[in-house]
């Protein structure tokens, strides 16, 4: 960052607790079956495990082979067999046909399933439904909240998103409680407790009744304060194209569990390179929260940097390098490598991303997001449709189009959708379902919006007086949620003045300047005023639940108050993580966010997709 | 002569105010068992029966206490406390001649215990807060039995006993409506359950007795009220062996949280009763999807189309007039893929209406590529860009040149200075 923290800044707890505590579970967990056995893990559990134990650690711990938990005959040849799953039913069907293919070929094994973080009892149902219940045992990993660096944790449960707002299905909210009722006996009490939505209402509740039903220690809170968001209160910023480093390394490599596996292209050689995303990397922690075109001026910097620092060897004597061998040397090396794979990362996002049509898109979002120009931002995106640039991204310019204008004109709504299927194939029928049912693609109800009037008038005059007449009409017009919102809550700032990126003044330069996400508007709003007197207008048009409850009493000015702990319920972005990095800077406070699961505009709808069954 | 007793002869003189106290005392001293002889004195008081035995011994004990220094207090008062205890349960309206010895050995918990089964509760609650005993073990459980014991009084009315239930145990930790209600219920008292579950804090605890009492209905919407959702699943799973279909539809139909969890069972698991579901609720447009869902797990050309056609109806009734269109589009382009695949073998069936244009062109059908941008009213822009993409990807040039005059293009040509022969493309 250009500019320095705030030297009163709270220190963030240590979080790594987590993980010794979940360590520690599961090897007593695997004790309870003595003997060598063979472990397997669902597939979507393998990188959240890798981070709390890795292989050698569960070999110290007999277990014999790992393997993917996989709908075929297995191949084990050991008489004990562990699973390590999700509880979904799907899998737990899989291993019922692994049990019952044992039994007919007179074959006995002891089995033992481990559910994480809890189990259903719809799972133990299909176990004995499928008569295998009395031949398995089953027990519980309080596996709830993965650290993936300092300021974030996971709950890594990604089906979290279509689950609760798509099918309806609010089994995890439970898991979301427990979640956070692990975090207040860990770091807490909380004494005061903020929330937008209808899931995090929910989630609230499960986790206050937790608390009521244990027992009550007396401790020094670590974490004063926590804000519970929906991700359906703001769908516009996850829609967003990311441009801060850490975002747009996960748009374009996508970050798996902190991780992120660098191809070909950006390691100049024919293998790929794992490398772990977090604070550990001090390249890649001065890099992660700045836009994009500030990125190369940082490394640059930074290769002069360590240019200096090799350069000192020069001139040493006997003695001197010793030392400079025995205690800089590896650390250089190590950032030396960094440096250079952040710097080939770059040039290839540059390659992808610095083309016309990249300018374009951006170009057209922004608009968008402003409300100007609709017209030439439908055609935009009716082209990049025909020309099939991407499914995905197709349907992120449809979505954003419909979530900021309110819906779109039926006859629009009609012809690109069709041009759409023409596209990408008739199955995405059911993907328009979902988006409809989930408000991301909607047809305009009727009556006058902005988007008529402006095409109306921009018809008759030239296009500044456009703008002019159109700021008049918007009183009278029915305008979008959006832009009412947008408008409240100064989403976007005036777009005339010029937004030196290197010198952010606000939340809008995680997009270039030309937004602020809503739900970080939102946190911002909150906590600058203790709650939600003066936002009434704000949460009418959210239509959302809000809350906001003073628990253990805040007595003193503490540092643990200025420390708050951000929940999304349905997954948050890089880019929004950066964007609250950037107002705890400003203002002295500390953010901890805790998601279900990273998203980004990608995962967000592609969990939305029916179109693979 | 032992110590104690020699204390408890010194104590005597002492009341009477004479000197032979001292002597005593002295004599005691002199031996240095003063702590032996209170000790004495007190385990024999707690031997002792008579009231007047104890308080004597006592006394004297307490007496020799006040020559010594540190002497640990504990046992004296335990043994004060215990006497109380054990003097009132035998009272002749117990009756209960406990020996401190018998009592040692049962322990207090059993003795609390006897009491509750003699139905003395309003004693046994005396011991527990004389003693006190924490909450958990003593007043709440005693307040449990108690409760329990109440529910079966024949003679009281329902609302009676659940007002006087309510009044005593109010909201003690440790005594659980539920196991109360449960009680009423095994006396053959499900009003009584009832009412006594509406006091239960916790939704969770009432749902299985509501479900054994045959309360499905309730006990859904208080499996729902309590948010979890693993309780709502084990009812609708009881409710699904226990009820007939309509029935059980129609109660999921007024629990949505329910509804929509039996819907991902069923996707998951039995895909026909997803159809049922939406059929009970004329739901057209769901059924549409569900019948676009089930066309690509079939196979069959004819079976697809069936299922398609199956779809067309629903979202007809629905009054989806794009979804309508949308699918019978797809129908005609399945056959139109089907034709070509059977005279040319293009192998099409499947693709996107754009993918089909784009194999075509690639194959040199430009004919039936054209027939397609007519028959589905592809938008120009949309063939254009196809069209020259594929001829200029297999270096038609002519045909290029060609296309580029028969009408004006709908997006416009770059002209752009040729790079020189020998670099590549």
């Amino acid at each position: 960052m250009a500019h320095s923290a705030r030297r009163d800044s709270p220190e963030l707890p240590d979080l790594s607790l987590l993980k010794r505590l979940v360590r520690d579970q599961l090897i007593y967990l695997l004790e309870q079956l003595p003997g060598k056995k063979d472990l397997f893990i669902d597939s979507d559990l393998m990188s959240p495990l890798d981070r709390i134990a890795n292989v050698s650690t569960l070999k110290q711990h007999e277990v014999d082979k790992l393997y993917k938990v996989e709908h075929k005959p297995i191949v084990s040849i050991s008489d004990q067999i562990c699973f390590l799953i999700r509880p979904r039913m799907q899998t737990v069907k899989w291993i019922c046909d692994v049990v019952n293919a044992d039994k007919a070929a007179g074959k006995f094994r002891r089995y033992k399933i481990i559910f994480t973080p809890q189990k259903f009892y719809a799972c133990e149902a299909v176990l004995e439904e499928q008569g295998v219940f009395g031949d398995v045992t089953t027990d519980e990993w309080a596996f709830y909240l993965l650290p993936l660096d300092e300021d974030i944790i996971s709950l890594e449960l990604p089906e979290f998103f279509r689950d609760n707002f798509l099918a309806g299905d609010q089994r995890w909210v439970r898991t979301a409680g427990s979640a956070l009722h692990l975090l207040h006996s860990l770091f807490g009490p909380f004494s005061k407790v903020y929330g937008i939505g209808r899931c995090s209402k929910m989630t609230y509740e499960s986790w206050r009744e937790q608390v009521e039903q244990g027992e009550q220690k007396a401790r020094h809170a670590e974490i004063g304060n926590v804000f519970l968001i929906d991700r359906d209160v703001d769908f516009v910023t996850p829609l967003c194209s990311q441009v801060v480093y850490e975002g747009l390394v996960d748009d374009i490599f996508r970050i798996k569990c902190g991780c992120v596996e660098f191809g070909p292209e950006v390691t100049s050689s024919d293998k790929s390179i794992k490398v772990m995303l977090n604070s550990q990397d001090k390249v890649f922690n001065e890099i992660r929260n700045e836009h994009f075109s500030n990125v190369f001026g940082f490394l640059s910097q930074k290769a002069r940097n360590l240019q200096t620092a090799y350069d000192k060897r020069r001139g040493m004597d006997i003695q001197q390098m010793k030392t400079f061998v025995s205690e800089e040397l590896k650390g250089l090396k190590q950032e030396h490598r960094l440096l250079s794979l952040h710097i080939s990362a770059s040039e290839s996002i540059m390659k992808k991303k610095t083309k016309q049509d990249f300018q374009e898109l951006l170009k057209t979002e922004h608009c968008l997001l402003e409300g100007f120009e609709i017209r030439e931002c439908i055609s935009f995106i009716e082209e990049h449709i025909n020309r099939q640039v991407s499914m995905i991204e197709s349907l992120r310019l449809l979505c954003l189009l419909s979530v900021t204008e309110n819906g779109l004109l039926p006859k629009d709504f009609k012809s690109l959708k069709a041009q759409y299927l023409q596209s990408y194939g008739a199955d995405h029928l059911l993907t328009f379902s979902n988006l409809r049912q989930l408000g991301l693609l909607v047809e305009q109800q009727p009556g006058e919006t902005l988007t008529v009037m402006e095409s109306k008038v921009g018809k008759l005059v030239n296009d500044r007086t456009a703008v002019k007449l159109t700021d008049a009409f918007s009183s009278l017009a029915k305008k979008s949620h959006f832009r009412a919102l947008s408008k409240k809550l100064n989403l976007v700032p005036k777009s005339d003045e010029e937004y030196d990126l290197r010198v952010p003044r606000d939340m809008a330069y995680i997009f270039s300047g030309a937004y602020i996400p809503l739900s970080c508007k939102i946190i911002e709003q909150v906590l600058e005023r203790d709650g939600w007197t003066g936002l009434e207008e704000v949460t009418r048009l959210i239509n959302g639940h809000e809350f906001a409850v003073t628990g253990a009493d805040p007595k003193s000015k503490s540092d643990a108050q200025r420390i708050i702990l951000v929940m999304f319920l349905g997954g948050c972005t890089f880019s929004e993580i950066s964007a609250l990095r950037f107002l705890g800077k400003e203002r002295g406070y500390k953010f901890i966010v805790v998601t279900t699961a990273i998203t980004n505009s990608s995962r967000l709808l592609e969990a939305l997709l029916d179109n693979n069954v | 002569m032992a110590p104690g007793a020699l204390l408890l002869e010194a104590h005597r003189e002492y009341e009477k105010s004479s000197q032979k106290a001292d002597e005593y005392l002295r004599e005691i001293k002199e031996q240095n068992v003063l702590g032996d002889a209170v000790r004495q004195c007190v385990e024999a008081a707690a031997h002792e029966y008579d009231p007047d035995t104890q308080k004597a011994l006592m006394r004297a004990a307490s007496f020799g206490k006040c020559f010594l220094t540190e002497f640990s207090p504990d046992q004296f008062v335990t043994t004060c406390r215990e006497l109380r205890v054990l003097n009132a349960v035998r009272e002749s309206s117990v009756g209960m001649p406990l020996t401190h010895t018998q009592f040692k050995q049962m322990t207090l918990q059993v003795l609390i215990d006897r009491l509750v089964y003699r139905q003395f509760y309003p004693l046994a609650i005396e011991v527990c807060r004389y003693l006190k005993i924490p909450d958990y073990q003593g007043v709440s459980r005693v307040l449990k039995h108690w409760a329990s014991c109440k529910v079966q009084q024949k003679d009281l009315t329902d609302e009676a006993i659940a007002r006087a239930v309510c009044a005593k145990v109010g909201d003690s930790p440790g005594v659980s409506y539920s196991d109360v209600a449960a009680k009423a219920y095994e006396c053959g008292r499900p009003e009584l359950a009832i009412k006594l579950l509406d006091f239960e804090a916790r939704s969770g605890e009432q749902v299985p007795l509501l479900l054994k009492m045959k309360r499905s209905q309730l006990a859904l919407s208080k499996a729902v009220e309590s948010g979890d959702t693993d309780l709502v699943y084990t009812v609708v799973t009881y409710l699904k062996n226990e009820m007939n279909r309509g029935d059980f539809f129609m109660t999921l139909r007024n629990q949505p949280v329910a509804l929509s969890l039996y819907r991902q069972f069923c996707k998951l698991q039995e895909p026909q009763t997803l159809k049922d579901l939406f059929n009970q609720d004329d739901d057209h447009q769901e059924l549409g999807n569900f019948y676009v869902t089930s066309s690509y797990r079939d196979k069959r050309l004819e079976g697809r189309l069936a299922q398609l056609q199956s779809a067309v109806d629903e979202y007809n009734k629905a009054k989806n007039d794009f979804a309508v269109k949308a699918t019978e589009e797809e129908m005609r382009l399945l056959r139109f893929q089907r034709k070509l695949d059977d005279e040319k073998g293009a192998g099409l069936l499947g693709l996107s209406l754009q993918a089909t244009m784009e194999a075509l062109m690639s194959l040199g059908l430009h004919k039936q590529a054209e027939q397609l941008y007519r028959d589905f009213r592809v938008p120009d822009k949309r063939y254009w860009w196809l069209k020259l993409k594929s001829l200029a990807e297999k270096e038609q040039w002519e045909e290029l040149e060609k296309f580029s005059k028969s009408k004006k293009s709908p997006i416009g040509y770059l002209v752009r200075e040729a790079p020189p022969l020998n670099s590549p493309l």
